[in-house]
């Protein structure tokens, strides 16, 4: 028998490193960012603004928060709980939502790419798509 | 005749029959397969399509509409008498005990012709005021200035608010004065903080024989990158190229909290400036020749001597 790799666990489990990355740059140095310096491709200046904190709480370790949650609901033993779907599907697209909010950020507020929070937008939109696939696997099943 | 053709067999007609309603039950549960497998793709490919053609829009818009309108940075203003009279009388203690602190890059030496004015050596600073690097070396470079003469005149800003460490806030050396017995110092702020026709507004100009002392020593083998700022040269015997601690850590503070914070030798600010101060002290009286001992003997310059190159 073989396993069966879970793209959702893939991706959600990049968010989660990509994030975690992010998070300790945070709280200790952006230079630490390995990432150009330059006027459009600029992770220090973004993650340094303003809109990096929302709250008081750094949106790195929002980020983080919200993949280790889509790892736990993308998990092998969670996609056995169909009752959960509504969750994955919920959680996914609240990604998806809050990565199109903080490109707007990136590109209409700071003047600046991060590169590393634009693999995290794109785990966020893997993640919505693979979790789709999934749902749909279930929900669109032909009748018995 | 064999046992098998004994059997009775079905005829032509029923064996195509029953083969087509095979083939007809087989290609319509391909088709509806099919037809499942493009639902899915739906689900999937049109919300994704949709996402991605909002940041599309989003791009174009971007690039279609030019820069966003920049935060104005702060307009320098002269410096808070209580702000001025903290940073320039740090406790000798505190220096002491800060030491080094956390300085991640200290002055490099350079073998150039000693940098003098008046027969005393020079301190050539050379930054902008929205420039976020800048405005974290100021406080330091003021601390270890002002154990060796006065500031008069100092102003009070903050960076670009639309840079790295946004509005991070300090002094400014632009207008001010400085007099010292040992030391002479010019404080070069080559830009402002506020945009004009998207520009930063420029401040003070380099003198020729500075513009080519930047020219020669502001750029490789030197220092690793051609131009940054802030460039600082003590004495022609040490320079500093870039903030020498974390910017970070006077991020969201006034500036009357990052001047208390430097009496306090366990904070962060305290550790950065103070301990930048230190070395930046040591540099100093590497060209005073120890003087004036009172402060180059301090423990603290002391300890941090040693990390100089």
């Amino acid at each position: 028998m073989t396993r069966r790799v879970e793209p959702s666990l893939v991706t959600a489990l990049v968010g989660t490193a990509v994030s975690a990355y992010l998070t300790v740059e945070h709280f200790t140095s952006p230079a630490l960012l390995a990432c150009p310096e330059g006027a459009t491709i600029n992770c220090a200046k973004v993650t340094t603004s303003t809109w990096s904190v929302v709250a008081g709480v750094p949106v790195a370790l929002l980020g983080l928060l919200f993949f280790v949650a889509m790892a736990v609901l993308v998990s092998p033993a969670a996609w056995r709980r169909p009752k959960l779907d509504a969750f994955r599907l919920a959680g996914a697209a609240l990604g998806v939502l809050t990565a199109l909010y903080l490109v707007w950020v990136e590109l209409f507020q700071v003047d600046a790419i991060c590169l590393w929070c634009t693999v995290a937008h794109l785990c966020a939109l893997v993640l919505l798509g693979t979790v789709l696939w999934r749902v749909s696997e279930r929900h669109l099943a032909p009748a018995a | 005749m064999s046992p098998r053709s004994a059997r009775p067999r079905p005829t032509t007609g029923k064996v195509a029959q029953a083969r087509a309603a095979t083939a007809r039950a087989r290609l319509a549960a391909q088709q509806e397969q099919a037809a499942r497998r493009r639902r899915r793709l739906l689900w999937v490919v049109l919300p994704v399509a949709l996402v991605m053609i909002a940041v599309g829009v989003l791009v174009v818009v971007r690039v279609a509409g030019g820069r966003p309108s920049a935060s104005p940075g702060v307009a320098a203003a002269p410096a808070a008498d209580s702000v001025v009279s903290t940073v320039t009388s740090v406790p000798a203690s505190v220096l002491d005990t800060v030491g080094a602190g956390s300085v991640r890059t200290p002055p490099q030496r350079i073998d150039a012709p000693a940098l003098t004015e008046g027969g005393k050596p020079r301190v050539l600073y050379v930054g902008a005021e929205y420039c976020p690097y800048c405005a974290a070396e100021r406080w330091p470079m003021v601390v270890a200035l002002s154990r060796f003469g006065t500031f008069q005149n100092l102003g009070q800003t903050t960076s670009a608010a639309d840079d790295v460490y946004p509005s991070t806030p300090t002094l400014s050396f632009h207008g001010s004065g400085f007099t010292s017995t040992s030391v002479a110092f010019t404080g070069v702020e080559t830009e402002g903080n506020e945009l004009v026709n998207g520009r930063y507004a420029p401040l003070d100009t380099l003198s020729a024989t500075d513009q080519q002392l930047v020219t020669t020593y502001n750029a490789p083998p030197y220092v690793s990158s051609a131009g940054a700022i802030p460039f600082v040269d003590i004495g022609g015997r040490y320079l500093i190229s870039g903030a020498s601690y974390d910017p970070s850590v006077l991020k969201g503070k006034t500036h009357e909290q990052v001047a208390a914070a430097l009496a306090d030798p366990t904070s962060p600010i305290a550790q950065g400036v103070d301990g930048t101060a230190n070395l930046v002290t040591a540099a100093i009286c590497a060209t005073t020749s120890g003087a004036p001992a009172q402060v180059c003997q301090a423990a603290g310059v002391q300890a941090a001597a040693k990390a100089l190159p």
